[in-house]
C-alpha cells in the first residue's frame, strides 16, 4: 500500500513539482514559453485521450475545439471585458456544448465515417472563425491582453504556474474520472457495446458525455493557449494541428495520462528538435538504434512479423540519412514527423508510455489495492417473492425480418419466481423473441409488458433499466475488464455520486461498497477467488458464469438465459444446472432457452415449444416432450413418408441466425 | 438574377462535382475490398498530378503522359495497401487511419519539397475556349473531365461485371472469409482495389489540374468534399456518388456566389455531418441489422 503511494502518486508529484520549479532556475523567457505552451498541450490531449484512448475512436476534431475555446476567451476579454475565470470558463464551456451538439450525431458512426465527422468539423469551424469576421476579426486576427486576475497583473511566469496549475487540475480530475464507473463504462462500451446497453450503461450516453468532456478541456487548453499567445489567427487550428495532435496521443501512448503528457512534450519541442541539425541526428540515430534492437530482437523471438520490424528501421534509417542529406531540416518538417511516427505506431502501437509502463510495472512489482470483504448476499441480491403472478406477457409478438418471419404471432406469459424454459428447433424464432424482450430489436407488431406497464420496444438499454437482464448465446464479456469489474460496471443503483464531485475525488466510498457487492456476487457464482482475472484469461465455463453474476448486478426482474449450457463440458453444465438452481431460489423469474433437453427438464416449471415463430405446445417439461407437434418439429412427421417432400426453400440471405 | 447565370453557375459546379465524385469512387473500390480507405487520398491526386507533369516535361505524347500517370498512382496506391493497410487490416484494428494520415503527411511534405509550394499551370491540349450550348457556356477542358469520370467509372463497373478478376472482386466485397474458402486470395483482391483507387486518384489529378492548376494544397479541399460525398451516398453504391457528386458540386457553385466565397466548403460538410446524423449508412446504403 506505501509502496504503492510512494511510486505511483510520487512519480506525479515529483513531474508537477518539477515542473512547478524548473521557471525558478531556468529565466529565458523562450523556454518559459515552451513550459507554458507543454501543459497547455497536456491538457489538450488529456482531452484527446478520452475519445481517441478511451472510446476508441479517431478523433480529427480536437484543433477544432481548441480554436473554438481560443475565439471564446478572446472575444470575452476583448469585447466584454472579461476576467481570467470567466474567459477560460466561456472557453471550456464553448468546448463542452459544441462537443455535445457535435456528438449527437457523430457518436452513432464508428471507425471512418466518426474521423469524416470531426474532420469535417474542423474544416467548417475553420471556415467559420475566417468567415465571422464581424465576430473574431477573420483573417486579420484578433489580439487581446491578459487582464489581471485578482487585482494583480500577471507576469509571464505567474501565467505558467497558472497553466501547471490547471493541468494539474485536468490530470487529477481525470485519474478520478477514469477509476470510477464513468471509466469502467468507457473500456465496457470499447469491448461490447451491446452489452454495455444490454446492461443498462448506456453507450450512447457515455459516449457523448466523454466525447463531450474531452472537448471541454479541448476548449479550457485553447483559452490558456489565446491568454497565452495573446494573439489569435483562424489558420492556426486546421487539419495539420489536429493530425499532429492525435499522432501526439499515439505516440505518447493511449489511454495514459502520462502518455499525455510525453506526447505533448514531443509536440511542443519538436519544432525545436528540427532546428539543430546535430540534436536531429543525434535524436534519429537513437530513434534508429532503438527500432534495430527492438526490431531484430522481435524477429528472433518470432513475437513481431517481419513487417513490423523492417518497417520501422527502414524508416528510421531514412531519417538518418535525411539528416545528412537535407539542407534545412525546417523544410522537412512534416516528413520528419511522418516517419518518426510511421514508426511508432508499426512498432510500438502501445506508445511510448504503453511500453515504458509495461517494463516498470514488470520492474516494481506494484501490488493493487487490497479488497473490501463481500458485501451480504441479502443486500445485493434481495430474495423476491415467488408469487406465481403473470410478470412478463408477450401478445401477438411478431418481428418480420423483410420476408422472413421469424416471429408470427407469439402468445407467452411468464409467471413470477418461475423458470421458464423455451424450446424448439434451430430456426424456430427462439433468439428472435430473446432479442425483443431485451430490447435489440423492435417488434414488427404486438405488446410486451412487466409487471403490467409496457415494455420499452427497441432499446436494449430502456429494457435493461426496466428490469430485464440477459446473458449472451455468444458470449458477450468485456474481455479487457477483470471478472470483477464485469460484475461492478453492471451493478443497478451503486452509483450515484454526480460527476463533478467524482472529478473531485468523493467518489471512493461509493466505489468500495460497489467492489463489495461485486464480490458477492462473484462468490454466488463461485468465482470469488477469480476477481482479478481478466475476464478474457477465464476458462470458457468460468466466462459463462461470469456472464450470470453480470445479469445479477441488475437485480434483474426477468433473467434471460440464452443457452446457458451450449459448448460447456458435462462437469460444468452440472455446475450450471445447480448454479440457475440456486438463482431460482432467490426468487429470480428466469426465462431459459436451451437445447440440452435434461437441463430443461432438470430446471423448468413450465417449456413452451416454438416453430416457425409460432408456439406449438406448452406445458411441464415432460407434457412437452411427448407432444406429437414438437416430436415433429424436432424429427420430422412420423407418419410412413407416402413422398419425399420437396427441399424448403432456402432462406434468403441477411436474416440473423438463431 | 437571370436564371441562365444561376442555370451556368450550376452547371459549371456540377461538373466539378464530378471530380469529388471520382475520388469518392475511389474510397468506395478500397471500402468494398477492405473496409477501409486512404485518409492520405487527396495526396495520391496531388502527387500524381506533380508526377504527371514531370512526365510531361519529356516531351512525350499526351495520351503515353496520362497512362504513365495513371500507372504511377496505381503505384502509388499499391505502396500505401502496403505500408499503411495490410498490416491493420491483418490485426483486425483500425490502424489503417492512423497510418493512411501518416503516409499523406508523409507524401505532403515530399512533395513540397521536391516540386515547391507553389502551383504551376497544367497544359493540356484540350482547348479552354467556351462553348456555347444551349446557352450555357461550357469549356471543353470541362467536358473532358465528366466524359473522363463518368469513362472511367462505367470502365471499372464493366470489369467488375464481366471478368473473372472482377468477380473475384465482388466476392471479396460481399464475404471476404468465404471467398478466401473458396481459393481467392483477399490480400491480392484488395491489393487491386487500392491500385485501381490509386490510378483513379491519378486520373482526378490530370483531370482537374487543368482548371485549378498544380500545388501541394491543391487536393485538400477536393478530398474532404469527395470524403463528403462518399458518405452522403453511401460508401457502397457508385450510383450514389455521381447523383451526390453533381448537387453537392452545384449547391456549393450556388453557396459561393449568394453567402460569399469564403464559404464554398461549408455546404458539402454540413452535408456530411447531416448525413451522418439523419442517415448513418448514407442516403443510396442499406441499413444493417445488428447481430448478437
Amino acid at each position: 500500500m506505501l509502496k504503492r503511494l510512494l511510486l505511483v502518486r510520487g512519480a506525479e508529484l515529483l513531474l508537477f513539482a518539477l515542473l512547478a520549479a524548473i521557471p525558478l532556475v531556468v529565466t529565458s523567457s523562450y523556454a518559459l514559453g515552451l513550459l507554458t505552451l507543454l501543459a497547455i498541450y497536456g491538457i489538450l490531449l488529456i482531452g484527446l485521450d478520452v475519445t481517441v484512448g478511451y472510446l476508441g475512436q479517431v478523433n480529427l476534431g480536437q484543433a477544432a475545439f481548441l480554436g473554438l475555446g481560443a475565439y471564446a476567451a478572446g472575444i470575452a476579454v476583448t469585447r466584454y471585458g472579461a476576467g481570467i475565470p470567466l474567459a477560460l470558463f466561456m472557453a471550456g464551456g464553448l468546448g463542452t456544448l459544441l462537443g455535445a451538439l457535435l456528438a449527437l450525431p457523430a457518436l452513432r458512426l464508428e471507425g471512418p465515417q466518426f474521423a469524416l465527422a470531426t474532420l469535417s468539423f474542423t474544416a467548417l469551424t475553420a471556415t467559420a472563425l475566417n468567415e465571422l469576421e464581424w465576430l473574431t476579426n477573420g483573417a486579420q486576427g484578433l489580439s487581446l491582453q491578459v487582464p489581471p486576475l485578482l487585482g494583480h497583473a500577471l507576469s509571464k511566469r505567474e501565467f505558467y504556474w497558472l497553466c501547471v496549475l490547471a493541468f494539474a487540475a485536468v490530470w487529477l480530475a481525470m485519474r478520478n474520472l477514469l477509476s470510477s464507473q464513468w471509466g469502467r463504462a468507457f473500456e465496457a462500451l470499447r469491448d461490447s457495446p451491446i452489452a454495455t446497453d444490454a446492461m443498462g450503461v448506456g453507450t450512447y450516453r457515455h459516449k457523448v458525455a466523454g466525447f463531450a468532456f474531452g472537448s471541454g478541456l479541448g476548449g479550457l487548453a485553447g483559452g490558456l493557449y489565446a491568454l497565452n499567445f495573446e494573439y489569435l489567427q483562424p489558420q492556426g487550428f486546421q487539419y495539420e494541428l489536429t493530425v499532429i495532435l492525435l499522432l501526439g496521443v499515439v505516440l505518447g501512448g493511449r489511454k495514459s495520462l502520462w502518455g499525455a503528457f510525453v506526447g505533448a512534450t514531443l509536440v511542443a519541442l519538436l519544432p525545436n528538435l528540427l532546428s539543430s541539425r546535430f540534436l536531429f541526428q543525434a535524436f534519429s540515430a537513437l530513434g534508429l538504434a532503438v527500432a534495430l534492437f527492438a526490431g531484430l530482437r522481435g524477429l528472433a523471438r518470432r513475437t513481431l512479423r517481419p513487417f513490423q520490424a523492417l518497417a520501422p528501421i527502414v524508416a528510421t534509417a531514412t531519417l538518418v540519412a535525411g539528416g545528412f542529406l537535407v539542407q534545412n531540416t525546417e523544410d522537412w518538417r512534416k516528413a520528419i514527423f511522418a516517419l518518426m511516427l510511421f514508426s511508432v505506431v508499426v512498432g510500438l502501437p502501445e506508445g511510448l508510455m504503453g511500453f515504458a509502463g509495461r517494463a516498470l510495472a514488470a520492474l516494481f512489482r506494484v501490488a493493487p489495492p487490497p479488497l473490501p470483504p463481500p458485501a451480504p448476499l441479502d443486500e445485493v441480491l434481495p430474495p423476491h417473492l415467488a408469487s406465481g403472478a403473470p410478470l412478463l406477457v408477450l401478445a401477438g409478438l411478431k418481428r418480420w425480418f423483410g420476408g422472413v418471419r421469424a416471429v408470427d404471432g407469439l402468445d407467452l406469459t411468464v409467471r413470477a419466481g418461475q423458470v421458464h424454459g423455451l424450446i424448439g428447433p434451430n430456426g424456430s424464432g427462439k433468439s428472435t423473441v430473446v432479442n425483443v424482450v431485451s430490447g435489440l430489436y423492435a417488434p414488427t407488431a404486438g405488446a410486451l409488458s412487466l409487471r403490467g406497464a409496457p415494455l420499452p420496444q427497441g432499446s436494449l438499454f430502456q429494457a435493461a433499466r426496466s428490469g430485464v437482464a440477459r446473458t449472451f448465446q455468444n458470449l458477450q464479456l468485456f474481455s479487457g475488464m477483470t471478472a470483477l469489474e464485469n460484475v461492478m460496471v453492471a451493478l443497478r443503483g451503486a452509483y450515484r455520486v454526480p460527476l463533478p464531485l467524482i472529478c473531485l475525488g468523493l467518489g471512493r466510498g461509493e466505489e468500495r461498497r460497489a467492489q463489495a457487492a461485486a464480490l458477492a456476487l462473484l462468490d454466488f457464482v463461485g468465482l470469488g477467488d477469480q476477481a482479478r482475472t481478466p475476464a478474457r484469461d477465464l476458462t470458457y465455463g468460468a466466462q459463462r458464469f461470469l456472464e450470470i453474476a453480470r445479469a445479477l448486478a441488475r437485480r434483474p426482474d426477468v433473467l434471460i438465459l440464452d443457452e446457458p449450457a451450449a459448448g460447456l463440458a458435462h462437469p460444468d453444465v452440472l455446475k450450471q444446472v445447480e448454479l440457475i438452481r440456486r438463482v431460482h431460489q432467490r426468487g429470480i423469474t428466469i426465462v431459459l432457452i436451451e437445447h440440452h433437453m435434461d437441463v430443461v427438464s432438470q430446471l423448468c416449471d413450465l417449456v413452451t415449444a416454438l416453430d416457425g415463430g409460432r408456439v406449438i405446445a406448452e406445458g411441464t417439461p415432460d407434457e412437452v416432450k411427448r407432444h406429437p407437434r414438437v416430436i415433429a418439429a424436432y424429427l420430422g412427421a412420423v407418419e410412413p413418408a407416402v413422398e419425399p417432400a420437396a427441399a424448403p426453400p432456402a432462406p434468403p440471405a441477411g436474416v440473423p441466425a438463431t | 438574377m437571370p436564371v441562365s447565370f444561376i442555370v451556368q453557375m450550376a452547371v459549371s459546379g456540377a461538373l466539378m462535382g464530378l471530380v469529388y465524385a471520382l475520388v469518392a469512387y475511389g474510397f468506395q473500390l478500397t471500402y468494398a475490398t477492405s473496409k477501409s480507405l486512404n485518409f492520405g487520398q487527396g495526396e495520391l491526386v496531388m502527387v500524381s498530378a506533380f508526377a504527371t507533369l514531370s512526365i510531361m516535361g519529356t516531351g512525350l505524347p499526351y495520351p503515353l503522359v496520362v497512362l504513365l500517370g495513371l500507372l504511377f498512382g496505381a503505384l502509388l496506391g499499391l505502396a500505401v495497401e502496403r505500408t499503411g493497410v495490410r498490416l491493420a487490416l491483418e490485426q483486425k484494428s483500425e490502424g489503417w487511419i492512423l497510418l493512411t494520415i501518416i503516409i499523406g503527411l508523409f507524401l505532403f511534405s515530399f512533395a513540397e519539397n521536391v516540386w515547391g509550394r507553389d502551383d504551376r499551370p497544367f497544359p493540356t491540349p484540350i482547348s479552354s475556349q467556351p462553348l456555347n450550348i444551349l446557352g450555357i457556356d461550357v469549356t471543353p477542358v470541362e467536358l473532358s473531365v465528366a466524359v473522363g469520370v463518368l469513362a472511367v467509372m462505367l470502365l471499372v463497373e464493366a470489369f467488375k461485371r464481366t471478368t473473372l478478376l472482377g468477380k473475384a472482386f465482388e466476392a471479396v466485397s460481399a464475404d471476404r472469409d468465404a471467398s478466401e474458402l473458396m481459393g481467392i486470395s483477399a490480400t491480392r483482391t484488395v491489393m487491386l482495389s487500392y491500385a485501381l483507387s490509386g490510378a483513379v486518384a491519378a486520373l482526378a489529378g490530370i483531370l482537374v489540374s487543368p482548371i485549378t492548376t498544380v500545388g501541394p494544397t491543391m487536393a485538400s479541399a477536393l478530398v474532404l468534399k469527395a470524403f463528403s460525398v462518399a458518405v452522403v451516398a453511401g460508401l457502397e453504391s457508385g450510383f450514389g456518388v455521381v447523383v451526390v457528386g453533381l448537387f453537392l458540386g452545384a449547391l456549393e457553385s450556388l453557396a459561393s456566389f449568394y453567402v460569399g466565397s469564403g464559404w464554398r466548403d461549408a455546404p458539402g460538410l454540413v452535408l456530411l455531418i447531416l448525413a451522418l446524423a439523419v442517415r448513418p449508412t448514407g442516403v443510396f446504403g442499406k441499413a444493417v441489422i445488428r447481430k448478437v
